[in-house]
Parts: C-alpha cells; sequence; structure tokens
C-alpha cells in the first residue's frame, strides 16, 4: 500500500507502454534524455537485472565531470522498474549530492507505467533507504508538510504577518 | 550538534508550536499550556526551535515570550521544490524525447491518411461517371 509520507510524482505520456519501458531501459534512449540539460551524458554500465547497475557521467560545458547510478532492484517488462538511486564518482562509488549535503545519499526509486487508450501513465514513488533516522525524517515531514499543504498555510501566515508589520 | 530547519518541522509537536506562535507571540507556559507533554518536554522543543532559528525567546518583565522567525522556513520550501523540480525536469526531457521519437510515425500515418483520402474521392468520381 501506498505510503502517505512518500514522494509521488505522475504524468501521462503519449506513448506506449512498451515505448515508455524501453525509453527507460535501453542507454540509446536513456543518453538522449535522462542527463540534465546543458551537459553531455555517457553511460559507462547498464546492467538491466535485478543487483544490476546502471552508472553514468554528466559533463558540464565546462569540463566537470559528475556521476550517478541506479541499482536495480526489481524488473518487470514492460510495466515496473524498482532501482535505488545515488549520485556517484568515476568508481561507482556512493556520494552525496555535489550541491547539497542534506540531500539522501540513496533514494528508492519505483516508476510504474500503465497504459490506457493508447496514452501511458507514469507513477514515480521516491523515499529515501539506509538513511538515518535524522535524515529519513527530514525528507518524509518535509513532503507530508508540503502535501498537507502546510508550507503553504505558512507562506500565507508570513504574507499576512508582512502586511501586519 | 548542528542545528537546521529541517530538524525543527520534523516533529509534529514543533510543527504544532511553529503554527501556534506564528498567530501570536506566546509566553512559554501559555505555549506549554496548549499540549499534554510535560513543561520541560514542551521547553526542549522551543530550545531546539530557537538553535533552529525559528523561533526567539524575548524577555518582557518576568515573563519570557516566543516569537516566529517564519523566514527561515523557506529553507524547507526549497529543499523539498529542489527534489520536485528535478523531477519535473527529467519528466519534461523525456516528454520532448518521447514526441520527437513518435514525430516521424505520425507523419507517416497522416501520409497514408491523405492517400487514403485520394484513392476515395477517385471511387467517388468513378462511381459519378457511372
Amino acid at each position: 500500500m501506498a505510503n502517505k509520507n512518500e514522494f509521488i510524482i505522475t504524468r501521462e505520456f503519449n506513448a506506449s507502454q512498451k515505448l515508455m519501458f524501453e525509453v527507460w531501459t535501453n542507454p540509446v534512449h536513456l543518453e538522449k534524455w535522462w542527463g540534465p540539460i546543458g551537459m553531455k551524458m555517457g553511460i559507462t554500465k547498464l546492467e538491466l537485472k535485478p543487483e544490476g547497475t546502471f552508472h553514468y557521467s554528466m559533463k558540464t560545458p565546462d569540463g566537470h565531470e559528475m556521476w550517478g547510478k541506479f541499482v536495480y532492484r526489481e524488473i518487470i517488462a514492460p510495466e515496473k522498474i524498482v532501482f535505488v538511486s545515488s549520485f556517484s564518482d568515476a568508481k561507482e562509488g556512493i556520494t552525496r549530492h555535489p550541491m547539497s549535503d542534506k540531500w539522501p545519499l540513496e533514494v528508492l526509486s519505483t516508476i510504474v507505467f500503465t497504459e490506457k487508450n493508447g496514452k501511458t501513465t507514469l507513477t514515480m514513488t521516491g523515499t529515501p533507504i539506509n538513511a538515518s533516522d535524522e535524515e529519513v525524517k527530514m525528507f518524509v515531514e518535509g513532503f507530508a508538510a508540503m502535501n498537507q499543504g502546510w508550507a503553504g498555510t505558512i507562506a500565507q501566515l508570513e504574507n499576512y504577518l508582512a502586511t501586519l508589520s | 550538534m548542528r542545528r537546521d530547519v529541517f530538524q525543527a518541522i520534523a516533529d509534529p509537536t514543533r510543527r504544532a508550536i511553529i503554527n501556534l506562535v506564528a498567530h501570536k507571540t506566546l509566553n512559554l507556559n501559555s505555549v506549554a499550556d496548549h499540549f499534554q507533554q510535560s513543561r520541560p518536554a514542551i521547553s526542549k522543543h522551543i530550545k531546539i526551535l530557537t538553535e533552529c532559528g525559528l523561533v526567539t525567546i524575548k524577555q518582557q518583565g518576568r515573563e519570557r515570550y516566543c516569537e516566529a522567525k517564519l523566514e527561515k522556513l523557506n529553507e524547507v520550501e526549497h529543499w523539498v521544490e529542489q527534489y520536485k523540480q528535478f523531477w519535473e525536469t527529467k519528466l519534461d526531457a523525456l516528454e520532448s524525447y518521447l514526441n520527437e521519437l513518435q514525430a516521424p510515425q505520425l507523419r507517416k500515418i497522416s501520409k497514408s491518411k491523405k492517400s487514403i483520402r485520394i484513392v476515395s474521392s477517385k471511387i467517388k468520381k468513378h462511381g459519378k461517371q457511372k
């Protein structure tokens, strides 16, 4: 059952489930869209099987290189992919987010594709794993707060307080 | 120990305290009165909130008042927003790539539809002639 505290994002795509699975798992396709905009993406390894690794590099225009990796947990073609994603180094080690020391080290992501009337809905669920209790709490409560609209409430309060002072 | 705003909101009691003092500056006892937990427990939460920079304590006469410093909360929204942004960007890229991939196929389909139309108009003409 879905955990209320997980991060969930869904979107409908104008593509078949088969094609969606293909662009998520074939390196030829992944290279074209997974890398951040403006960075050259290179795929060092893609082993599409449980415990297999997807290791890739991202190069900024000024030559700075970063790495990322997935370790697959479950692959059910063409409907589901479960993997643990993290930032990485050249040797497939796990590293912190290059720009943030608060980002959880490893995030368990579940991608599900469901096709209806020729369109496919992607549902991505993310939750941190192997994180300290505190890291998990920060992540989970952060999203819980967002989902409950608490952040929005506070923003409204902030505006209101600004008019008072 | 280094504290930040994420630790402040990680606890439901602390979130409730922030909401409470965001509406109105309250003295420590009035804050504690709103909760079933013991005063020392509430004091500890308030201490963490002050360490995170979300609450300041002001001494007024014999009373100590809690005041919310909400600017700090932007940090949270920014961080939550970052993760959401990350996925939105990925899905945007995926969407345009899929469109690109399927564009030639669509052209083929519309071409073949055209040729079907031509054929059918020929048939109509042919029928009229008869």
